[in-house]
């Protein structure tokens, strides 16, 4: 409870790092949500990567040309479009073989995954600065994060939240059932791409504050809690968003009190979360079960 | 004089450039009650998802006017095709039959809500509209599916294998639904159905639509659906 209401109070020294949790940790699980709908879990894997090949590529090319020295918010900025650019690139690749009737192949994707892997660790291993730094990316150490890049991650999750919430029944009905949709007169195309849009946001910049680890578990883990206990795309997104807000408050106060890493004790406790409710679910059916017999 | 509502003028149709079906000629006039029929993989899905423009033509034209303005379909798909992976309840899926009408960004008023209960007292589901959709039977699935066509308040029903899957009963009391809304309505009625013999016993299917080999054959219930005409289809698709 101590530890609660230290890193609760507004002038605790890594409050910045707490809010950033929190912010992704209520907007995050919402973007999840359509991943899960739209069977593109595997693609909530990829894309993180594929975004920290990006921002590992903006450092080197960084260093190549002003050397190294202390990064400042040019550098987030720099690192920012990086992720960027190569996440839309995949996204807008993906989504351009999706419509001409390819799929979103589960092999493709994996390609993309190792080879993103591939990439940063050979970009990291030609530049000793850079690595260091991605490598607490890579490892989810939330520590510090400088007022502008909390505002940005503000500005940027936030008009996520606000088009989610606006366009939730366009989103919803191309993503459970397109054909529909398209009898409707609804413009399929223009709403995966707003969705897409969404997603590549979403990663881009949360990989940025929190590493690829922490924004995957994100993205997946609390909806998938939240769909064991809501029905319906919009309770499902509000109870994700409030267990994607209790974890990252439940892990950051866990990881200061016990000095461990943020982003792994995040993941770490939403696994355990998910566990415990699905060993109280079957718990519950097996009670059902032998009542009824 | 026949109203032809939508129209297929030389229509070529298919998946990823390959056409399926090609030189397709035919009308869906206003009041029609039109039963496509015909084996696995012959096209007859194609044509409807033609017909409600959810497949482009890759040749040739399909117009759908009714009174000047753009026909209005109510699509209800192979109930199988519709997974959740995060299920909804019943009247949340009946309610996307309003999405058409209501413009981006908008909430659903609550006459459309109304609309929407409307709806499922029509197909009987009024009392289960808080139960979740997977939790349901095929036949109730498939009412639901109908409901939310209903919601988009259609010129044309178009419907894709409502029967399939659900046992003898409770496609009788869908079929019976579709012709009471048909009569009621005054909806004009597509659909793809395996059941010859649900539909022979129903006197509102007027015309039936035989797929096969690539061509159109179309005529009225008791001379399509006769013995010999059915034996001719089964020996072109065994032979």
């Amino acid at each position: 409870m101590d530890t609660l209401l230290e890193i609760l109070n507004p002038h605790f020294l890594l409050r910045n790092a707490l809010y950033g949790g929190l912010i992704i940790g209520i907007v995050a699980p919402l973007v999840g949500v359509y991943l899960l709908a739209r069977r593109m879990v595997f693609l909530g894997v990829a894309l993180p990567q594929i975004s920290t090949a990006g921002v590992a590529a903006a450092f080197v090319w960084h260093t190549y040309f002003h050397g190294h020295q202390s990064r400042d918010v040019s550098d987030f900025m720099l690192a920012l479009v990086g992720s960027t650019i190569l996440t839309f690139a995949v996204i807008l690749g993906l989504a351009l073989l999706e419509r001409r009737g390819r799929g979103l192949g589960e092999g493709r994707i994996g390609m993309l995954y190792a080879i993103a892997g591939a990439v940063t660790i050979l970009l990291l291993a030609s530049d000793r600065v850079t690595e260091i730094g991605v490598l607490g990316l890579l490892k989810g150490e939330i520590i510090a994060i400088p007022d502008i890049e909390l505002l940005i991650l503000f500005l940027g999750y936030g008009a996520i939240l606000i088009l989610l919430t606006v366009f939730h029944k366009e989103l919803v009905l191309v993503t459970v059932d397109r054909e529909m949709a398209i009898s409707l007169g609804k413009r399929v195309l223009v709403w995966d791409l707003v969705l897409f849009g969404i997603i590549g946001v979403a990663i881009s910049l949360g990989v940025l504050v929190v590493g690829p680890l922490v924004m995957f578990g994100f993205l997946i883990v609390p909806p998938m809690i939240a769909g064991r206990s809501a029905i319906g795309m919009r309770n499902v997104s509000i109870v994700a968003a409030l267990v994607g807000a209790g974890i990252a408050l439940a892990g950051f106060a866990a990881a200061y009190r016990l000095d461990l890493p943020t982003g792994p004790t995040d993941v770490a406790l939403a696994g355990v979360v998910l566990a415990v409710v699905m060993a109280w679910q079957s718990m519950r059916a097996f009670v059902f079960r032998t009542t009824v017999q | 004089m026949a109203e032809g509502i939508v129209r297929f003028q030389n229509v070529a149709l298919g998946y990823d450039g390959v056409p399926v079906l090609e030189g397709l000629a035919f009308d869906v006039n206003r009041g029609d009650f039109l039963a496509l029929v015909g084996p696995n993989g012959c096209g007859k899905s194609t044509i409807l998802k033609g017909m409600a423009g959810i497949l482009e033509p890759l040749r040739g034209c399909i117009s759908r006017e009714i009174d000047g303005s753009p026909v209005r379909f109510g699509y209800v798909p192979q109930r199988e095709t519709i997974e959740m992976v995060f299920p909804l309840t019943v009247f949340q899926v009946a309610l996307m039959g309003t999405y058409g009408r209501v413009g981006p960004g908008r909430p659903v008023t609550q006459a459309e809500r109304e609309l929407v209960r409307g709806c499922l007292d029509d197909v009987g589901l009024g009392d289960l509209q808080r139960k979740p959709f997977p939790a349901l039977s095929g036949g109730q699935r498939q009412r639901v599916l109908i409901a939310r066509a209903l919601a988009a308040e259609p010129d044309i029903l178009v419907l894709d294998e409502p029967l399939s899957g659900i046992d003898l009963g409770a496609a009788q009391v869908i079929m019976d639904l579709i012709e009471r809304l048909h009569r009621e309505r005054r909806l004009t009625i597509v659909m793809v159905s395996h059941h010859l013999k649900v539909l022979r016993e129903h006197q509102m299917v007027r015309e039936v639509v035989w797929v096969y080999e690539g061509k159109l054959l179309r005529g009225p219930v008791a001379t399509m659906l006769a013995p010999e005409t059915v034996f001719k289809m089964m020996d072109a698709e065994i032979g």
